[in-house]
């Protein structure tokens, strides 16, 4: 391996390596990272799922991209400010940077130290060991081209714990990680790693994921592929729910007007289930009592014609609603009506 | 739901059902004990509504105010409330001191004018306000500002509530008329 990346000219001085044909020296440079990272791995035993991206993510051509000179300087400020640790990475990309390099630092502990302080200390890197400057140069290359991913996708509304796909999620004193609220990507081998396309690329999974969970609720959408499809069952679903909603609640209208007073019983013992603090389903489950005599007019209603019987009952909610008559308890206290109806425009009173 | 679901009170899905029954039929409940009996058809189709305000409002208290849906449907339900209680007090007093209107001499309808927590901002993306997206944002309530990702999860969230409160009127129906 010839050595430095005609980028690391400026941070270690004298370290003028004759780098000759780009690519190749990229290319070995990316092949020396691999074996850094497999190491790596091998330390921290792939608990992070990161790496097996990580050690895709070999592209020459879209990795050289990456390598502006500009995030050198954002290192070399990074750097010295490496001993502090509580730091949210909210305001400079390279704050930010810096921290998530600290993140990533940290977990590869051992030879990261020693790269540190010897560019802090800003020594020739004659006294870098070959493999460490290998390994300081790997390192340097993740950090240009994950914080080139990253700054684009400061995403902090949106972010989850679970997106951070930093190795150092599961130890404990890299919490730095933890408070991030980026979305830290990494470019996958053949795939673009520009940051527009990365945020894209995010942003795509996450709308696909939706979608696929979305289509377990909807019923019937399991032929469909595709966002458009997809979306107009979606449309349609909600819609005849809607419908649905409206159809029940002219029936409900209806049967209930006619029978108040069976509402109110209905309501009462409901309630009084419900506020015995039992499980109330595995209660009105044993209380199955006759059911209540409705008055004719119930079923006289054009509405009912729509509805079919044949239902397909939860028992659980079948039972729900079939209580006993004996089970009257009139002094029931209300709780403070967690909802009383606005209708004659009363205040509503929410629960929240 | 398989009804052999031992806890079945741990399934979210039944606990929004449950909660869902309760604060529908205690709303139910005030209805008929405010107006009996319906005479002409004006008032059915004043108490569809209000049922169906009702049965909305129920189910978006049950969720609370967790998801962009359920706040939306919960502000509409209480500006609607506030208009309507301003209205029939301009109706009887002319009163106009509560609204924000400041000219408001005649008092027929004093819209209280409250910052609306949803508020659409459609210069943000001209593309979000077009197509299928739109009529979806159409649809699932309060969820016309939010990137496609969010509106996604509120869509799903809202699918399942709404399924959950049409299971749960339908079984009312059928308990009202087949027993």
């Amino acid at each position: 391996m010839n050595g430095a990346s005609p980028e690391c000219h400026n941070n270690i001085p004298g370290n003028t390596t004759g780098g000759g044909g780009g690519e190749v020296s990229v290319f070995e440079r990316q092949q020396a990272r691999m074996k850094w990272q497999q190491q790596q791995q091998m330390l921290f035993n792939g608990n992070d799922h990161q790496v097996p991206n990580m050690l895709s993510a070999m592209q020459p051509s879209g990795l050289i991209g990456n390598f502006a000179i500009k995030p050198d300087p954002g290192i070399e400020n990074g750097w010295p400010d490496f001993s502090y640790g509580d730091q949210l990475g909210y305001g400079s990309g390279f704050d930010h940077m810096n921290q998530n390099t600290h993140s990533r630092m940290t977990s590869f502990r051992p030879p990261l130290m020693a790269d540190q302080t010897i560019l802090q200390k800003n020594s020739s890197s004659a006294s870098l060991s070959p493999k460490k400057r290998k390994a300081h140069e790997n390192q340097k290359l993740k950090v240009v081209s994950e914080e080139n991913g990253v700054k684009e996708k400061e995403l902090k509304g949106c972010s989850d714990g679970d997106s951070t796909e930093t190795s150092s999620k599961e130890k404990p004193k890299l919490t730095e990680a933890k408070k991030q609220e980026y979305i830290h990507v990494r470019a996958r081998r053949g795939q673009a790693t520009d940051s527009h396309s990365l945020a894209e690329r995010v942003r795509r999974e996450k709308i696909s994921e939706r979608m696929k969970y979305l289509q377990d609720l909807v019923p019937g959408c399991n032929k469909i592929t595709g966002k458009a499809g997809m979306l107009d069952e979606i449309i349609n679903y909600v819609q005849s729910l809607q419908r649905q909603v409206e159809m029940f609640v002219s029936g409900e209208v209806s049967a209930v007007g006619y029978s108040s007073e069976m509402a109110n019983s209905t309501y009462l013992q409901l309630n009084s289930l419900l506020e015995m603090g039992t499980n109330p389903i595995d209660m009105v489950l044993r209380s199955i009592g006759s059911p209540v005599s409705i008055p004719e007019t119930f079923v006289v209603s054009s509405c009912f014609n729509q509805i079919q019987p044949t239902v397909t009952w939860d028992a659980d909610l079948q039972n729900l609603y079939r209580m006993e008559l004996q089970h009257d308890t009139s002094t029931i206290p209300f709780q403070t009506q967690k909802f009383t109806g606005s209708y004659e425009g009363s205040n509503l009173k929410m629960e929240m | 739901m398989s009804p052999s679901q031992q806890p079945s009170s741990h399934n979210p899905t039944c606990l929004i059902k449950n909660r869902f029954a309760h604060r529908f039929v205690r709303a139910l409940n005030n209805l008929n004990i405010k107006n009996r009996s319906p005479h002409d058809e004006n008032q059915i189709y004043r108490r569809s509504h209000r049922v169906k305000i009702a049965a909305y409002a129920a189910m978006a208290s049950v969720v609370g105010s967790k998801r962009a849906w359920s706040r939306a449907v919960l502000w509409k339900v209480r500006n609607r409330s506030r208009n309507q209680g301003l209205l029939v007090s301009s109706r009887r007093k002319r009163v106009d001191c509560k609204s924000k209107t400041s000219n408001d001499h005649h008092a027929k309808v004093s819209v209280v004018r409250r910052r609306n927590p949803n508020p659409k901002r459609e210069d943000l993306d001209p593309f979000r306000y077009s197509g299928q997206e739109l009529k979806l944002r159409k649809l699932v309530p309060g969820a016309a500002t939010m990137d496609s990702c969010c509106l996604m999860d509120e869509t799903a969230d809202y699918i399942k509530c709404l399924a959950a409160q049409v299971e749960v009127m339908k079984t009312l129906v059928d308990f009202y008329t087949t027993t």
